[in-house]
């Protein structure tokens, strides 16, 4: 078949996308609710963590992540590209750093390029979830607590136990 | 469509509900009458000891930690380090597993305090935290009896022996029971079922309660337990006629403890292994169950946790059941 690869033509994103779009209530209807998520897109372009209500953060997240993924598979040269990110990006000195700062850093990662976790709610507040969306590869401190240095903790103990056991079987093979 | 799934769940979860009761009472019918009057005496005594307290003191608890040192006036053989957390929030009730005593004693989260001191609250997560995880690893032994007694069938004739003190370093936390065949080689769903029901445990949160009783109270409580009542007074004689019995949910076993708060600190958990260890009599036989566990909120990739469960499989090397006691203090039973 003289066929092209359908599959190529699009960006495969590496998150999970639901199937329907929330609407985001907004009185600007349809257009309020995009202005709302390319808000939202160029804060996190910007600041590369951002903290917010959690329906908005996984709404506008796969439109940040198909903005890097087509400015990383087209280049800065890409008409329909350099428009996308026209549009997305409020603050037009970030479409320099899409391309100059983002393509360079995600080119070679085989995970997604954004980040979400799930924040504490406000108490007492509106009692929404709350979420945080950040880059990969930020410069801020990691906010996931790191488990894998203290060698005190459980599973440490445990897995260096094991080493050490394996280790010493090894040895009792190689005198044999 | 939502709907009719939402109101399918629904359906299923009520007969299991049915079915976990009937499967209550048909347990309860068959012979854990003996369990039903230990709970009795349990509660009994508990109560007595609340009461026997009289005029209630005052006493100042320094707490140590974050988010700032406070000092609490607590009531003296009431309050617990729990109660302490609950002045503090509602995350320092939830994560803390253990307390610490004058910087030195580790305390169970339910014990009432007995004077004025420091108190430090301890999670799994903190640099040094050797005392947790030993309560932990106790507390996953205590665990293990309670899923065995409700996962076995009274024909089995289960009867618990005791559990060896908590080393981590052996990779598995260990449990000797025993059963009235001589043959049993488990299957792999059998493991699964008795490690299933380790993590229903943890999903009903169960409080872990402490008592300290007379001998003769314990006695009266394990009178229908061979194995426990022969243990009882070189127990006893160690700690001057006092023994300290844990309770969780309707199960009640004796150990010197500490153990964490509650049963929801198990994450992570596998019971790969029963070994025969030994005959007992002419029917029946000891048997050593293993397993590892990690507590919630620790996370490990399947292949490192593959290793742990595959190391915890070898035959444990502490004390055997029906091996004499070589020394008092040694003896048996954390």
């Amino acid at each position: 078949m003289n066929q092209a690869d359908v599959t190529k033509l699009m960006s495969q994103l590496r998150i999970a996308v639901r199937p329907n779009q929330r609407n985001l209530k907004n009185p600007d209807g349809a257009e309020g609710r995009l202005l709302k998520l390319r808000k939202t897109v160029t804060a996190l372009m910007k600041h590369e963590r951002i903290e917010l209500y959690y329906n908005r953060a996984d709404e506008a997240r796969g439109y940040a992540e198909l903005l890097i993924s087509n400015a990383i598979r087209h280049g800065d040269r890409h008409r329909a590209t350099m428009e996308l990110a026209d549009y997305w990006l409020l603050e037009k000195q970030l479409v320099h750093k899409l391309f100059k700062v983002l393509v360079p850093r995600y080119e070679n990662y085989n995970v997604s390029y954004t980040r979400m976790y799930k924040a504490p709610r406000d108490y007492p507040g509106m009692y929404y979830r709350q979420s945080v969306l950040e880059l990969r590869g930020n410069p801020y401190p990691s906010l996931l607590m790191d488990q894998s240095q203290n060698r005190n903790l459980l599973h440490n103990v445990l897995l260096d136990e094991a080493r050490k056991e394996y280790r010493r079987s090894k040895l009792a093979d190689l005198v044999k | 469509m939502t709907m009719s799934a939402t109101k399918l769940h629904k359906i299923s979860w009520c007969a299991l509900r049915q079915l976990q009761q009937y499967r209550t009472k048909a347990n309860f019918s068959a012979g854990s009458a003996s369990i039903a009057s230990r709970n009795e005496l349990f509660t009994q005594e508990q109560r007595r000891q609340r009461e026997a307290i009289g005029r209630i003191d005052k006493i100042e608890v320094r707490y140590l930690g974050l988010p700032e040192d406070v000092t609490l006036v607590m009531n003296n053989q009431i309050s617990t380090p729990f109660n302490c957390a609950q002045h503090l929030s509602e995350g320092h009730c939830r994560r803390s597993a253990l307390a610490l005593i004058d910087g030195s004693v580790p305390w169970d989260m339910h014990r009432p305090l007995q004077e004025s001191c420091t108190l430090q609250l301890l999670n799994f997560n903190i640099s040094e935290p050797h005392v947790v995880n030993k309560a932990f690893w106790r507390t996953c032994s205590f665990m293990l009896g309670a899923a065995l007694t409700r996962v076995f069938k009274a024909e089995a004739k289960l009867q618990l022996h005791s559990f060896p003190g908590p080393n981590i370093k052996s990779g598995s936390f260990v449990h000797d029971i025993v059963l009235e065949t001589q043959s049993w080689q488990p299957t792999k769903s059998e493991m699964r079922a008795i490690s299933a029901e380790m993590i229903k445990l943890a999903a009903q949160d169960l409080r872990i309660e402490r008592l300290d009783v007379q001998q003769e109270l314990a006695q009266e409580m394990f009178k229908d337990s061979k194995y426990k009542s022969e243990q009882l007074p070189s127990i006893a004689q160690q700690s001057n006629g006092r023994v300290t019995l844990y309770r969780l949910g309707d199960h009640i076993d004796i150990s010197r403890g500490p153990m964490v708060a509650s049963t929801h600190f198990l994450g992570k958990c596998t019971v790969g292994a029963a070994h025969k260890v030994a005959d007992e009599g002419p029917a029946g036989a000891f048997y050593r169950i293993q397993g590892v566990a990690l507590p919630c909120g620790f996370k490990l990739n399947h292949v490192a946790y593959g290793f742990l469960e595959e190391r915890s499989q070898k035959l444990n090397p502490a004390r055997l059941p029906h091996e004499p006691f070589e020394e008092h203090q040694q003896m048996q039973l954390s």
